[in-house]
């Protein structure tokens, strides 16, 4: 696991430059094609455009979150942490404890979900994690699938395994005029939110000695500790940070759109993908692919629709469609470029 | 000895169909003998999915796919489209092994953990597309329930019977038949030289490709292999189901196979069955339990009401499934069994010296 050094804008100028370099004539035919069909469905119905492309973003946003933490843990530890949906779904479960049957402020479900879910990270780090760093990345998976496991029934236990849901604070109900359209203000509220959340952990690993300790354990794990670093304990508050992240995402998400005992799998099934498609080892790239595979989910109906209404073709019109886009990315993806979008050659083969 | 010794698995399968019922069945334990049906049933599926985890080393998050297909091969030809059960078996299994062997040589080559996330997606994708029920054929969400049964099944008082031109034949029979082929199928398959040449791919992938093996052919006849007999289960389940439903296609049913195999302990051929029986005898037999009566239940001194606790049953067996990860992920129970036996016969001969 050498060489994936997790820095963003530096590197994501030259990863970008260096990818507009090296695309084929045909790559830049799709990528012309795709621009001028989004161009003709806004112009089609620019209210609807704008409306999918926000709900693209805030998608894109909330698998952000977790394929961040999911990428973080399989970069620096090398374990795909299945349980990662898990944390995701405890984080709204957590925030309707807070909100829903205690009564208190979302404002504190904000602060208090996240660190509750960090806290069940650690405990699943020290029991059961840390036991597997060095073994066979399969045993790391099959691991935090019985963790996944056990998560689900207590979740099932105390909650039920009907859907819950709660309500937001006045201020963050009703829409924000943008024009052409009106958006819910907590939409935006989410992508604030999110954007704050990578900032902050971009910053934290490419600006501070703790993030170039963990760097530097990464690179060469003996020499590391041979300085004098305590690398477990960084490991641990790295596991955490990550869960926290997947817990503050599942309290933006659970807020829009309600919860269930199915959320925590069907997220960590689509972060898998965006961790697959952005490429391995690479935040950067589950970022983009994470935003990518969010707007790409949204848009395609959109797109579809449009070109259905101007070509008289109703076989454009697929509905339903839209679950089964980020597969389609990702087989995409794979067939033209296996290592992912962003990610190193060799790792995790 | 010696013949006994080298047919021992075909002896153990013959013994395990013939012993499965009436020991399930014993008042002792459950009371009932129809879940033996559905567990041979579950360990072929099992034992499918362990020649490729097990044998090649390749995970699979996704074989609930192929055991869908065969499912929904034959409920559609005999409910939708009115043809023949042979034909909706045969183009279901079929569909399963071109399904397995297309998907194989697009993603056999990626390495361990992309094999186990893709799987994981293109099931997640095929579940996707059979719930949105295209061309009204697998009816979505529903499933498929109305006369899925082919003619020549019987149902009389929830006991399926299979109508034979000479006689009646009690479903559990059908089922143990092409269990007991299937399974001999899969035990000629792996003491072959595909077998070991399998094995060493698992062992050593590097080694076997430096000895002038085609890795990737191996895996990917592997695949195509289990996902046809995958797809066998799933042909049986659908009779034994009277039906097919969305749920065998989804990530839970993968998981569940993934679940067994390794509480049952992935190197052993018969790891899968150990690891079904244990798993779906564990949670029948925990959710069917009421009051904790002790010391026993007729002189009841403490009763104890436990089914709140124990209807959560998956949380004991996901705990249980962690410690066998972390404590031994190859052998599991079987392996615990073997060892254990050992040892006693060991013992048993040092104090009859």
């Amino acid at each position: 696991m050498n060489g994936n050094d997790p820095s963003f804008a530096r590197e994501a100028t030259d990863a970008v430059r260096g990818r507009l370099g090296s695309l084929t004539p045909a790559a830049w035919a799709l990528l012309v094609i795709s621009l001028a069909v989004l161009a003709f469905a806004f112009a089609v119905r620019p209210g609807l455009f704008v409306d999918n492309a926000i709900g693209g973003l805030v998608y894109g946003m909330i698998l952000v979150m977790i394929a961040l933490g999911l990428s973080l843990i399989l970069g620096l530890m090398g374990v795909v942490n299945f349980a990662h949906g898990a944390l995701f779904m405890l984080g709204a479960y957590f925030a309707y404890q807070v909100v829903g049957a205690m009564g208190l402020s979302f404002w504190a479900a904000l602060v208090v979900a996240p660190v509750a879910v960090g806290a069940v990270g650690l405990a699943m780090e020290v029991t059961v994690l840390r036991r597997i760093y060095d073994q066979d990345p399969i045993i790391g998976l099959l691991a935090t699938f019985g963790l996944t496991l056990m998560v689900q029934e207590a979740v099932r236990a105390v909650w039920g395994a009907a859907p819950l849901g709660f309500d937001v604070p006045r201020a963050l109900q009703g829409g924000t005029d943008l024009g052409v359209t009106t958006v819910g203000t907590f939409r935006i509220f989410t992508v604030l939110v999110a954007t704050v959340a990578v900032v902050a952990v971009y910053l934290l690993i490419s600006r501070t000695d703790f993030g170039l300790t963990v760097r530097a354990g990464v690179q060469d794990d003996e020499m590391t500790e041979f300085l004098g670093v305590d690398l477990p304990l960084r490991f641990t508050a790295m596991f955490c940070l990550g869960a926290a992240i997947a817990g503050l995402g599942g309290v933006l998400r659970a807020a829009e759109s309600g919860l269930g005992t199915g959320m925590g799998q069907t997220f960590v099934i689509l972060a898998f993908v965006v961790v697959v498609v952005g490429g391995v080892g690479s935040l950067f790239g589950s970022v983009v692919s994470g935003i990518l595979i969010g707007e790409a989910t949204f848009m395609t109906p959109v797109v579809l629709t449009a070109l259905s209404a101007a070509t008289g073709v109703a076989a454009f019109d697929v509905s339903g469609i839209q679950g089964l886009v980020p597969y389609l990315v990702m087989i995409t993806v794979l067939l033209v470029r296996p290592r992912g979008l962003f990610g190193e050659e060799g790792l995790m083969e | 000895m010696s013949a006994l010794s080298r047919y021992r698995v075909p002896v153990g399968l013959l013994v395990l169909v013939v012993a499965l019922r009436p020991v399930v069945a014993h008042q002792w334990l459950l009371g009932f003998g129809q879940i033996a049906t559905s567990m041979l049933i579950w360990m072929l599926f099992v034992a499918a999915f362990n020649l490729l985890f097990g044998f090649t080393g390749l995970l699979s998050f996704g074989h609930a796919m192929f055991f869908g297909f065969g499912m929904y091969g034959v409920a559609i030809a005999v409910a939708r489209l009115d043809l023949p059960f042979v034909v909706g078996a045969v183009v279901g299994v079929a569909f399963a092994a071109a399904f397995g062997n297309l998907l194989g040589r697009l993603i056999v080559e990626k390495g361990e953990i992309y094999f186990a996330m893709l799987t994981l997606a293109v099931g997640e994708a095929v579940y996707f597309v059979v719930n949105r029920n295209p061309l009204g054929l697998t009816g979505g969400s529903n499933g498929i329930s109305q006369n899925a049964l082919p003619p020549w099944v019987e149902t009389f008082r929830g006991q399926k019977s299979v109508v034979l031109p000479f006689a009646e034949v009690e479903w559990y029979w059908v089922v143990a038949v092409v269990f007991l082929l299937c399974m001999l199928a899969l035990w000629q398959l792996l003491r072959s030289p595909f077998g070991r040449s399998l094995v060493a791919v698992r062992e050593n992938e590097g080694l076997a490709r430096a000895m002038g093996m085609n890795v990737d052919r191996y895996k990917i006849a592997s695949f195509t292999a289990s996902g046809a007999l995958a797809s066998i289960a799933g042909v049986l389940l659908e009779i034994n189901t009277q039906g097919a439903s969305i749920e065998t296609f989804g990530v839970l049913t993968s998981g569940d196979a993934v679940l067994m195999a390794v509480l049952g302990g992935v190197n052993y051929f018969f790891g899968p069955v150990a690891g079904v029986f244990v798993w779906q005898f564990t949670a029948e037999y925990l959710s069917s339990f009421r009051m904790l009566n002790l010391p026993t239940t007729e002189l009841a001194l403490v009763s104890v009401d436990v089914s709140g606790v124990l209807q959560h049953w998956r949380f004991l067996l996901g705990a249980l499934f962690v410690a066998v990860v972390l404590l031994s992920p190859k052998d599991g129970v079987w392996g615990a069994l073997r060892d254990g036996v050992r040892v006693a016969a060991a013992r048993f001969r040092e104090v009859r010296r």
